[in-house]
């Protein structure tokens, strides 16, 4: 999997792709618009994340120079701005995806292999995970091909879970995949643990793995490890 | 009380003032006129008899003569000259009744080594008469020459007023947060020229400093992000790495909490901002039973985890213009709220009928007043971890909308009564 990488600020764009390249992605990055333009013409990615404000150019431009290639390529927007007609605009002239800054890494990565499990698989895009498989079109979740019946953020939980597995997920980032970044709820670590709770039971009740681990202090970690 | 009315109460007073003393002042001196004048023809008069009775040696009747009271009485011996001119009361034949009369009484007058005493009486009342038509004609001439005056005054500084008025009317108008500059008027009065330049400088002064430190804010807020976001992805990987023992997890754990905070923070104050400078300007009609009950909907769990009850009462479907994004905020921030500040088992309430819609949770009383609520950074110390600003946000946005928010508690209920017209 290739990603490409336009941020220009260099330490938020390194700490990116660290936590991708652990996803076995082969993540290049560009820090202006004129050598993202270079590299979206010479090679080929499976996703792209933009930066909106880039010091010589609009990533919106980037992308529509990029769909004009007829390019089949994912493409995320993060942006520091917020704006809501960014986002209107962004997604209209085709990206997939929008994130607002500052954002999770797990967040990001989740979004990044929705995305490329979109579009890669034409259709059958069933996540497996040992005796775990997830249909998300059906939002369907088998245990050793048993279907349990999920709630929708149990349902969630489990597939962000499975985006960044044998990652520490800190309950904060849990919490804004959950409930948004809107969720200005002090005591929402309550509910975070109630959910994995009963994710975990409705797992082990079918006779799959007991995967999540505590980190104490700090949130979850999904690992067969 | 009005500026015109002021002046022209003033203006009354003065004049009824200055006219009581003139007129006294009138009064008096038109008596002495007239009693100097009386005392003359007296004195004349009496001089007349004198001749008189110089000329012919006898004492003629003077009755006839001046067809008014004339007394001479012939004394034996001559007297030390002496006389005097005062007032006196008598009474008075033609009207029957006592009056006021002018009386000469002089003693001594030898005349022919007589002595004699000359005492005329002549009445008062012609004159008094006399004078007070004077008088009354006069303040007759005055009241409506007053009258006329604060008449004139009155519309003359209406006329002269009228660009004063309209310089406070826009004055009133202007709001320092919108970009219409204050509307200056031309007129062709020097002060208010001079009044206008004032304050054209001065509101383009507050308008220029109040946009600099909205834009500091904005940029302060903006800025802020990008380090946030490299504090925030450094930190999650650093939380990646193995071999990490508690106490470390726990150092970047808080490290990481208060990293969340201020990105919360820094968002709510942004989207503050830009609600201030209108940056949401397209709108549509809004269901906001619809977004009730999705954002409930969205809380679900949370609800049901603390075992509280939502109870409905959509009496009227409301609809108002707004922008998506910011109705959405709106009614997430209460609904969550509502959540928030909740008790365990507590109840919900939520009630749209016309002309309002009303959120109501139970909850504990409030430790701060309830207009506090609004403001940025307020909040119970119930929850210290919260950031402070969802109120603050949903008073930005309802202000935008023209929305009133009333805060109410009674029976245990903390209510918002959200009403439009």
């Amino acid at each position: 999997m290739k990603i490409l990488l336009i941020e220009d600020e260099t330490e938020l764009s390194g700490s990116i792709s660290e936590y991708l390249q652990k996803e076995n992605y082969l993540c290049e990055t560009a820090t202006t618009y004129e050598y993202a333009i270079e590299k979206i013409n010479l090679y080929q990615y499976d996703c792209i994340v933009v930066d909106i404000n880039l010091p010589d150019g609009s990533g919106l431009e980037l992308i529509r120079a990029l769909k004009e290639q007829k390019s089949e390529t994912g493409i995320i927007i993060i942006s520091a701005r917020n704006s809501l007609d960014d986002k209107i605009t962004g997604l209209e002239i085709g990206a997939d995806d929008y994130l607002t800054k500052p954002f999770h890494l797990p967040e990001l990565n989740a979004r990044i292999k929705s995305i490329i499990r979109r579009r890669s698989f034409g259709g059958s895009n069933e996540i497996i995970y040992n005796d775990l498989s997830i249909l998300p079109d059906k939002m369907e979740v088998m245990v050793l091909g048993e279907p349990i019946t999920l709630t929708k953020k149990e349902y969630d939980l489990l597939v962000f879970f499975l985006a960044n597995k044998d990652r520490v997920l800190t309950r904060e980032a849990i919490a804004e995949h959950l409930w948004g970044d809107e969720m200005d709820l002090a005591d929402s670590f309550d509910f975070i643990y109630t959910h994995i709770k009963n994710l975990r039971k409705k797992i082990i009740e079918k006779g799959g793995a007991d995967y999540i681990r505590t980190i104490y202090g700090m949130g979850y970690k999904f690992t067969d490890q | 009380m009005k500026l015109l009315t002021r002046t022209s109460l003033s203006y009354i007073g003065v004049s009824f003032v200055v006219f009581i003393i003139s007129a006294l002042i009138f009064y008096n001196l038109l008596h002495q006129i007239f009693k100097h004048q009386l005392d003359e023809t007296l004195n004349e008069e009496k001089l007349l008899i004198e001749q008189t009775i110089n000329y012919s040696d006898s004492v003629p009747d003077f009755r006839l003569v001046f067809g008014h009271m004339i007394d001479v009485t012939i004394l034996n011996a001559p007297q030390v000259k002496t006389g005097h001119i005062r007032d006196t009361l008598m009474y008075d034949n033609e009207l029957g009744a006592f009056a006021s009369f002018r009386h000469l009484f002089a003693e001594n007058t030898s005349i022919r080594n007589k002595g004699y005493t000359i005492n005329i009486y002549k009445p008062l009342r012609d004159t008094e008469k006399l004078i007070a038509e004077i008088v009354i004609s006069l303040v007759l001439v005055f009241v409506s020459l007053l009258l006329l005056l604060v008449f004139v005054n009155y519309f003359i500084t209406r006329r002269v007023w009228i660009p004063f008025y309209r310089i406070l009317n826009n004055l009133g108008r202007y709001e320092i947060n919108q970009p219409a500059p204050l509307e200056i008027q031309h007129t062709d009065i020097y002060e208010f020229n001079l009044l206008n330049q004032a304050l054209e400088k001065m509101s383009k002064k507050i308008q220029f400093d109040y946009m600099n430190l909205k834009e500091f804010n904005e940029n302060a807020a903006h800025e802020l992000q990008t380090p946030l976001a490299i504090i925030k992805s450094k930190l999650e990987l650093l939380v990646q790495k193995e071999n990490l023992d508690d106490d470390q997890l726990r150092l970047i754990g808080a490290a990481f909490e208060a990293t969340a905070r201020m990105s919360k923070l820094n968002q709510g104050l942004l989207l503050i901002s830009k609600i201030e400078n209108n940056q949401f300007i397209q709108t549509e009609e809004i269901n906001i039973a619809g977004l009730i009950d999705g954002t409930l909907e969205h809380f679900e769990e949370i609800i049901g985890h603390r075992g509280i009850t939502v109870s409905k009462n959509y009496q009227y479907p409301v609809h108002l213009k707004m922008n998506p994004a910011l109705a959405e905020i709106f009614i997430t921030n209460l609904v969550s709220n509502a959540i928030k500040h909740n008790v365990n088992n507590g109840h919900i309430a939520v009630t749209l009928q016309p002309g309002s819609f009303i959120i109501a949770n139970t909850g504990h009383v409030l430790k701060i007043d309830p207009l506090e609520l609004f403001k940025r950074f307020r909040k119970s110390d119930n929850n210290p971890d919260s950031v402070g600003l969802g109120l603050a946000i949903v008073q930005k946005i309802a202000t935008l909308y023209r929305l009133k928010i009333d805060y109410l508690h009674h029976d245990g209920y903390h209510t918002l009564n959200i009403s439009f017209s």
